[in-house]
């Protein structure tokens, strides 16, 4: 009998799952791709009580398999979560709508920073979700003098040699190297690039590590000093006071995933909805309080958690960070000979 | 003289090397299960026995939610992928040799060797046609796709089984007027029943580990285990994801060692 029993409840499983709907196309749907552990549930729950809509939120680990779904087609999605790095690739493949969120009630929240941003210009595609940074971080317990430079990192000083790490991010390292030395990201001067790539290798032998370093290590002491994220370094200093965070003057990679509407969404009016719900203010906090970044939003601050109102880390200077993309494959193919380079 | 035979274990360096291997091996396994059950945060910094991260992975409500799906969808896809492995294994021992068999067999074991990325993208291509097609978007295709490649490991332990069990029987209840259904119902079943459940089992096993294939064909809110593990690597990991991934390893290898214990079991 036993058998008969295990069979017939895997049949009934069967049936059940095969018939529920995973996205029904009723009213009141939204259905949200963004990056996993990246969506505030509180906001979510603001969002459906407010508008009586459903939302479901589906995860993804990469660009690249987000892209390959949506192009893929039937994805059932409505909203995604590009990053700046490939926003462009989205926009020119026609995956994206032109919802034109600069024309929505919550737009004149916008801080002007990011309304222009080289990849939708006037935002009419995307909405800012959050804003993150690559700078230098220091323990102020052993270097104390100017951090706001790439020279910390690419010519450190004695005192630091030895107890540098760097985060493996070929596009963000190689860029703030050519930066370094007077160039323009994604250049094509082999001139530029052969002085980043002489900076890199003479750097390399100063250097502890190229790991994504906890924040607990900087934290410890173990790193003096190194090349971060701001998510990870301001984390860092929760935990020490001494860790220092600086955004150097020769220019800093700066990243930003945006929220779009796709072109086959099923839902495009609460798509829309959602994109103004997260303009305003009180939302674009909820957002960053959960995720632990800037987002791009005026007036947020004063919603935000204590420790993250005044953070030195989330509220990069004005004019200095680059948005990084892809670089043309020549460059990008000489980067990588570079970056192998430097990892041997 | 009769004991000395070549045995690898009398090499020079076999000792040293099997050891090694093994660290290798299981070291990082045994460092994240080890992490599972730190009281602190960190991934990396001990601070004391604690069973926290278990109890804030049990009350997540996501991971509740994707292990629920996973569960649903590794039993669904188990039962008829077990279900068409028995009908294969019998097509392939229980007549006689056929042109093509050879054929057959390969065509049946081909999930086993045919990569999964090169699966995953047909699948999303073909899938997004239908869904575009019928307006269906449920948990079906991933049944479906799960189905197909838990197929083999479910018939191989099947055709094992019936390949070892005395065909005389089957025989003697045809020759006492057994009609074919039953005998296979009376004689065959009850004989291959162990064969069928670890087929089973193995199969439910490779349906919960799958990340590639799914990770591509996942609908909105179709989120498994392992595709909600992948998404939580991004940021903030907390031992949660080792309490995770350890409960998930123990089900693994309670399920794949029944499944090893029932294949080998005689009568």
């Amino acid at each position: 009998m036993k058998p008969m029993r295990l069979s017939l409840a895997a049949a009934a499983a069967t049936l059940a799952l095969v018939t529920a709907p995973g996205a029904p196309r009723a009213e009141g749907v939204l259905n949200i791709f963004n990056w996993g552990d990246y969506t505030s549930p509180e906001l979510i729950k603001k969002f459906e009580a407010k508008y009586d809509v459903k939302v479901t939120i589906t995860d993804y680990d990469s660009n690249d398999t987000a892209m390959a779904k949506v192009k893929a087609g039937g994805h059932g999605f409505d909203i995604v979560v590009p990053t700046s790095t490939v926003f462009a690739v989205w926009v020119k493949d026609g995956l994206l709508l032109e919802s034109r969120p600069d024309q929505m009630e919550n737009f004149k929240h916008m801080d002007p920073r990011w309304v222009d941003v080289p990849y939708d210009p006037g935002r009419h595609y995307s909405v800012p979700w959050q804003i993150g940074t690559t700078g230098v971080v220091v323990n102020t317990k052993v270097y104390q003098g100017d951090s706001a430079t790439w020279g910390v990192v690419f010519d450190p000083p004695p005192e630091l040699a030895g107890k540098i790490n760097v985060a493996p991010e070929m596009n963000d390292i190689l860029d703030s190297a050519i930066m370094y030395v007077g160039g323009q990201p994604c250049t094509d001067d082999k001139a530029v690039l052969k002085k980043a790539r002489d900076v890199l290798l003479a750097a390399k032998p100063k250097w502890l590590s190229m790991n994504y370093a906890s924040p607990d290590s900087y934290a410890k002491g173990d790193i003096a000093a190194g090349a971060n994220c701001n998510g990870y370094t301001f984390r860092a200093r929760l935990l020490n006071p001494d860790v220092h965070y600086a955004f150097p003057k020769e220019g800093f990679p700066i990243w930003m995933d945006n929220a779009a509407i796709l072109k086959d969404a099923q839902n495009v009016e609460n798509a829309k909805l959602f994109l103004n719900f997260i303009m305003d203010p009180e939302n674009a906090a909820m957002l960053s309080a959960f995720a632990r970044y800037a987002n791009g939003i005026e007036g947020s601050e004063k919603y935000l958690p204590a420790d993250m109102r005044d953070a030195p880390e989330l509220n990069p200077p004005e004019g200095k960070g680059v948005f990084l993309h892809t670089c043309p494959p020549e460059v990008n193919e000489i980067m990588t000979r570079i970056w192998t380079e430097v990892q041997k | 003289m009769a004991e000395r035979v070549f045995s690898v274990r009398r090499m020079p360096g076999f000792t040293p090397m099997a050891i090694l291997v093994f660290v290798v091996l299981y070291a990082p396994i045994v460092i994240l299960a080890t992490y599972s059950f730190n009281a602190g945060t960190s991934l990396a910094i001990w601070e004391g026995f604690s069973l926290r991260w278990y109890a804030s992975a049990w009350q997540d409500a996501e991971v509740q939610a994707a292990t629920f799906r996973s569960f649903g969808i590794a039993a669904a896809a188990a039962m008829v992928s077990s279900i068409l492995a028995t009908m294969a294994a019998i097509a392939t021992t229980r007549t006689a040799a056929f042109r093509g068999q050879t054929f057959v067999l390969a065509m049946i074991n081909l999930p086993l060797m045919a990569p999964e990325i090169v699966t995953a993208i047909a699948l999303l291509i073909v899938f997004a046609l239908v869904k575009i097609a019928t307006g269906y978007s449920g948990l079906g295709y991933i049944v479906l796709a799960h189905t197909a490649f838990c197929i083999p490991f479910a018939f191989l332990p099947i055709r094992g089984r019936l390949e070892d069990m005395d065909q005389a029987l089957e025989t003697a209840a045809a020759d006492l007027y057994a009609t074919p259904w039953r005998a296979f119902r009376y004689v065959t079943l009850p004989l291959l029943w162990p064969g069928i459940l670890a087929g089973f089992m193995l199969a439910f096993v490779t349906s919960l580990d799958d990340v590639v294939i799914t990770n591509l064909i996942a609908g909105p809110g179709q989120e498994t285990l392992p595709i909600y593990m992948l998404g939580q690597l991004r940021r903030s990991t907390t031992p949660e994801i080792n309490a995770v991934s350890t409960a998930l390893l123990a089900i693994s290898v309670l399920l794949v060692s029944l499944s090893f214990l029932l294949s080998r079991e005689k009568e």
